[in-house]
């Protein structure tokens, strides 16, 4: 297993099946975190505003403040056209208001970080040939996930606290 | 927990002793021509296939998680976040939303399949598992892309 050529993935060292085990166990509760968040976020439900709603929600914008009537009168901001439901802040607040969507929805991140960085180090170990850059790869892997976990938590967290 | 990370450990180990034994001579010397003997082989392409699917779906799908983990710092400043969700709603992004939706659902039908056979069985029935798996993608995304797209591209086409 130490060769600078090792055949990746025919070793059965901890690591590896723990990976192998996680990539299948986040893989399981992604099918359905992925297909609830779909369903809220991407098909015209509740929990999106219609066109009607979206053009009450933006005169209400329109008339708080500056920033918001420049960006819609630039264009920026944009009603919504017959029939379409629009993700807006108000009803993601409103929605995140819940602990338990907040919950929901970073579980999600945790776990789609989680699969997807554990895919990725993989691949990067098919190509990756000399150990210890392989190592580093990894190492640059986990560093962007901490990151990207610490971001999207502080976002889901701090929602509506400005 | 013991029990099943002893679990795990074995059926990890029984497919990558098939996966090698199946694999035959192009185990030990990767070369081009080893390459093009697998490719042109009639028995694994669909099984190709399916891996390389996955794995640029996946790749993909890791690179538009961290666009969109950056793009919900928005969510700090509702002016910010309507413009941001503005730019999602452009007909470019609408049918870039479906093509998302169906990596997803080729990534996921596909993992399961991958998840069911390393579990319970080796099937000798590769292809027709990936056809099931491709028509059941092509369903999924046409389902949940038909109404994504219908305000910008159906609609205007009714009387
Ligand atoms: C929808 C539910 C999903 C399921 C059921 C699923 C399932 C799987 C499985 C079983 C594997 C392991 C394949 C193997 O070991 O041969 C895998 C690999 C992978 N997945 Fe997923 N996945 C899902 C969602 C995602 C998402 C959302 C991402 C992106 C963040 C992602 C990124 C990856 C990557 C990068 C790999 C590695 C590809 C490779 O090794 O070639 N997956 N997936």
């Amino acid at each position: 297993m130490n060769s600078q050529y090792d055949v990746h993935g025919v070793g059965s060292s901890r690591s590896e099946v723990f990976g192998w085990l996680m990539q299948r166990i986040t893989g399981i509760g992604l099918v359905l975190f992925l297909m609830l968040h779909f369903w809220v976020q991407h098909m015209p439900t509740g929990f999106l505003a219609t066109a009607a709603e979206y053009s009450e929600i933006l005169k209400g914008l329109g008339e708080k403040g500056p920033e918001f009537a420049g960006a819609i009168a630039e264009g920026k901001i944009r009603e919504a056209l017959p029939g379409e439901h629009v993700i807006t802040y108000s009803k993601v607040l409103e929605r995140l208001q819940a602990p338990l969507w907040k919950m929901i929805d970073i579980m999600l991140l945790f776990f789609a970080l989680l699969h997807g960085m554990l895919g990725l180090a993989k691949v990067l170990g098919d190509y990756i040939q000399r150990s210890s850059l392989r190592k580093a790869a990894v190492i640059c892997c986990w560093a962007v996930t901490l990151f990207l976990a610490v971001q999207g938590t502080v976002s889901v967290m701090t929602v509506g606290m400005n | 927990m013991l029990a099943v990370s002893g679990f795990a450990h074995q059926v990890y180990r029984i497919g990558m002793q098939q996966n090698i034994e199946r694999s035959g001579p192009s185990r030990d010397n990767p070369s081009f021509r080893t390459f093009l003997s697998t490719a042109s082989s009639y028995k694994v392409r669909a099984g190709m296939a399916a891996w390389l699917l996955h794995r640029l779906t996946g790749l993909a799908l890791v690179f538009y998680l961290a666009i969109h983990i950056m793009g919900l710092r928005s969510l700090s400043d509702p002016a910010a976040f309507e413009i941001y969700i503005t730019v999602y709603r452009s007909p470019l992004f609408k049918v870039a939303e479906v093509m998302l939706l169906g990596a997803v659902a080729f990534h996921a039908f596909n993992g399961l399949r991958i998840l069911v056979q390393d579990m319970f069985f080796r099937s000798e029935r590769q292809r027709t598992l990936f056809y099931i798996v491709l028509a059941l993608t092509v369903i999924v995304t046409l389902a949940g892309g038909v109404p994504v797209i219908f305000p910008y591209f159906i609609a205007p086409l009714l009387p």
